[in-house]
């Protein structure tokens, strides 16, 4: 070899180049259509220019800039400052969605009475259960388990029908402030105990009590009705405040990113003020508070209203979450921990990953089959309505349950066996605390799949109710369908571009906050 | 791997004819002032299967009460298997397979009529891998004396523990959090105060120092040099010195699952018996 360098040539990327182009015009493509086509519904839905010029500098000027700004404030302190921001302001909004969510479920369908008169037939047996662990631990098991059963079906039988014969009937915000304030006083007291000390925990547990008395008593004065005013005040104002306390209290580095949600506010609530002053018109949005909540369905837009949509679906999440979580959480534990590695098994294994694919109206059939023909129930019900979509989510649940189960760590069980541990007490104590955030995020992932099918519901005969329930058995729309109705029945140009519009964003601001919830769960715990 | 068991296999490897480990002398425990103790876990013909694979070959060993016994050998050679064994935890692998006997204060344990869960309350455990429970420190101590619903006293138990793994002044004033927070050689003496909490006859240790680095080393066996008061400890080491530094006994495995030599540490290590015993821990293989 001469040594002397004649040149390495090149290696040809023609068709590289040409592949990397390809798909990168295929990612952009779809995201492109989707997001355009979002852009088109959010237009129809809220009509923005329709609102007069001055509206929008009103706002600009009120909201979009000052936010903005302190959003960019925040980022250039930290992106954990901003991140507190942010989820100081979603945070709220979300919990507020629930919380509305919860009061009409009370309103329209469960009398707090009845509520209460099970609360009650519950807290019994469930004192008695109290009582037995702190007092003799010498009862046999099976004496110890008869007693508690006994007591749990006696006082189911007995309690409601004593408490709802009651002369004296107690008022709607009473009973909320006793059944779901005191636990949540109870619950989060204890908890701030044990992070802050004894004081700030009474001090909590105590304004928390007279805060939801406070705000059912304002919002029955005020109009706004007492119960949605305990059911904002206990699941929305009170999360919001224990966040911003934490922040306060714990990330002085961070504080500073509560601005953010503070400034969005002033902005609207200054923002409205002015646009009344001013006599400028806003936009004339087809999501407005008539529309969430009126049950008319006719012809007319402008009177069409999808509440008996919202209170179908979360009555109907409520079955699906009662049916499928615990039934595919037990099977996902048995098949992880129990189950022996024998050929059945492995069936199983393959088949459950083939039920997560089959096609939802084949599960509507299933459920018409199942529980109309044969289990005898009228066609559209609630419960038949929940009990074919807990067929539908239950694969789901269980792979993503199983998924959680068997990212413990082998080295974690074996401590526990280790220690002598029986299989019952590993599972309760190491792998379902350390499964538990994987499980709730695939749950919430589930019941999101869940919440936008219309296949299954339009099997079963829920195609065309409009009234709101009033009782497990009364039939039942959802949200979906009222959007499926609306698209068919109501057909016309009229429909296409406003109330459906509409029910689209209702429909997707609750799925993906409920898919916003799993990632912030999810989140939140890998960084443990 | 960690740093010791580098160290260990550069000094063995670079020895030559010198025996690279050497027995100290004058230690806490007197080796034969005391004379026999006596026996509290042997094996008679104990082989164990994975499906297919003989992992042990019919181990025949006598283990004494209150000391240090150690089980060196190459990877493989079953040393981990045999340990696994006396507690049961093979058990849980669905492909193991158990033939002969494991006495343990006389008593076969895979006899019909002994439940493996009382086995493993008597006989404590410690692992590889420093694996506390995702809690609080003392929660983690707590955990075996609340699985078995021994709770009076449970404060002063929890303390006595912590002391005896000579954690407690590290820990006592942050008992409350978790104790995946300690270091890694916290972590390791967290997992042997768990271990002793329920105050067990044995202690099985599993190459307990091979993840940590040498000052957590030289901690945790001063630690088994001390537990031997109270406690039979069986360890399994990579680690020729650690060996020749802590046990009474050491078992000698090899290639195979089989057991070479058994005998007191300084007699193993000093004038071994079996030729290929002496080429492994003089470093010429393994």
């Amino acid at each position: 070899m001469s040594g002397s360098y004649d040149g390495f040539g090149r290696v040809s990327r023609r068709i590289g180049k040409l592949f990397r182009g390809v798909l990168f015009a295929s990612t952009l493509a779809g995201i492109l259509t989707l997001a355009v086509l979002l852009v088109y519904v959010a237009n129809d839905a809220f009509q923005p220019l329709t609102a007069d010029p001055g509206w929008h500098l009103v706002f600009l000027l009120t909201l979009v800039v000052p936010t903005l700004a302190t959003g960019w404030l925040s980022y250039r302190r930290s992106y954990g400052t901003l991140a507190t921001g942010l989820l100081g302001i979603v945070m709220p909004g979300i919990a507020a969605l629930y919380a509305g969510g919860l009061a009409a479920l009370f309103i329209d369908v469960i009398p707090t009475l009845v509520w209460l008169s099970f609360v009650i037939a519950l807290a019994i047996p469930a004192g008695v259960i109290v009582a037995l662990r702190r007092t003799d631990r010498s009862v046999p098991f099976l004496a110890e388990l008869s007693a508690v059963l006994g007591v749990t079906v006696g006082s189911l039988l007995v309690v409601p029908g004593l408490v709802q014969g009651l002369p004296t009937v107690p008022a709607d915000w009473m009973v909320l402030v006793l059944t779901l304030g005191l636990p949540e006083a109870f619950l989060l007291g204890r908890w701030i105990e044990g992070r802050w000390g004894r004081r700030d925990g009474w001090i909590a547990g105590a304004a928390i009590l007279v805060g939801s008395a406070v705000g059912g008593v304002v919002g029955m004065v005020s109009g706004f009705g007492a119960v949605p005013g305990v059911a904002l005040t206990l699941f929305a104002l009170v999360p919001t405040g224990l966040y911003a306390a934490i922040v306060v209290r714990e990330r002085p580095d961070r504080r500073i990113g509560l601005l953010l949600p503070a400034v969005i506010v002033v902005g609207m609530v200054a923002g409205e003020l002015l646009v009344g002053a001013l006599g400028f018109a806003g936009p004339e949005s087809w999501v407005d508070w008539s529309f969430l909540t009126s049950t008319t369905q006719s012809g007319d837009p402008r009177s069409v209203g999808i509440y008996s949509g919202i209170v179908g679906t979360i009555l109907l999440m409520f079955v699906v979450a009662a049916i499928a979580v615990p039934a595919g959480v037990g099977a996902a534990v048995y098949l992880e921990e129990y189950a022996p590695n024998t050929r059945f098994t492995r069936i199983i294994d393959v088949n459950i990953s083939n039920l997560a694919g089959v096609p939802s109206v084949v599960y509507g059939l299933l459920g018409l089959g199942l529980f109309v023909r044969y289990g005898g129930q009228p066609t559209g019900t609630l419960l038949v309505g929940g009990a074919t979509l807990a067929l539908l989510v239950f694969p789901i649940v269980i792979i993503s349950a199983r998924e959680a189960i068997r990212a413990v760590p082998d080295s974690a069980r074996q401590a526990s066996y280790g220690m002598g541990a029986t299989r019952w007490q590993t599972v309760k104590n190491v792998v379902l605390p350390r499964a538990f955030p994987g499980i709730l995020t695939g749950t919430i992932l589930a019941l999101s799949r869940a919440i936008g099918e219309t296949a299954p519901l339009l099997v079963i005969g829920a195609a065309q109710v409009f009234g709101v329930p009033d009782s497990w058995t009364s039939t039942i729309g959802a949200m979906p369908l009222q959007l499926y109705v609306w698209a068919s029945t109501y057909a016309s140009p009229a429909f296409y571009t406003t109330v459906l519009a509409a029910g689209i964003v209702v429909l997707l601001t609750a799925m993906l906050s409920m898919n916003s919830i799993a990632i912030y769960v999810r989140n939140h715990y890998e960084q443990r | 791997m960690s740093n010791a068991d580098q160290s260990t296999d550069v000094s063995e490897g670079s020895s030559g004819d010198e025996y690279a480990v050497s027995v100290p002398e004058g230690r806490g425990r007197d080796r034969d002032a005391d004379g026999a103790a006596s026996t509290i876990i042997e094996s008679r013909d104990l082989s164990v299967w994975y499906n297919d694979n003989q992992a042990l070959q019919s181990v025949s060993m006598e283990i004494p009460e209150k000391r240090v016994t150690a089980m060196v050998g190459p990877s493989g050679c079953g040393k981990s298997t045999y340990l696994r064994s006396i507690n049961r935890m093979n058990d849980l692998i669905d492909a193991a397979r158990v033939e002969g006997e494991m006495l343990f204060n006389g008593k076969n344990v895979y006899d019909d009529d002994v439940d493996p869960v009382a086995l493993r309350r008597r006989i404590g455990m410690v692992f590889q891998q420093p694996n506390p429970f995702p809690k609080s420190i003392y929660d983690n101590v707590a955990y075996g004396l609340r699985l078995q619903d021994r709770t009076e006293n449970l404060d002063e138990k929890v303390e006595e523990a912590l002391r005896k793994a000579a954690l407690w002044d590290e820990v006592k004033d942050q008992l409350d959090e978790s104790g995946l927070d300690l270091s890694g050689g916290q972590q390791q003496r967290l997992c042997i105060a768990r271990a002793i909490a329920v105050d067990p006859e044995v202690v099985l240790m599993d190459e307990p120092a091979s993840a940590l680095d040498p000052v957590a080393t030289s901690k945790i066996e001063d630690l088994i040099d001390e537990m031997a008061e109270e406690y039979t400890v069986v360890i399994v080491t990579h680690n020729m010195q650690q060996a020749a530094r802590i046990s009474d006994k050491t078992a000698v495995f090899l290639t195979g699952g089989e057991l070479v030599e058994f005998d007191d540490t300084e007699k193993v290590f000093e004038n071994p018996e079996n030729d290929r015993v002496e080429d492994y821990i003089t470093g010429k293989f393994g």
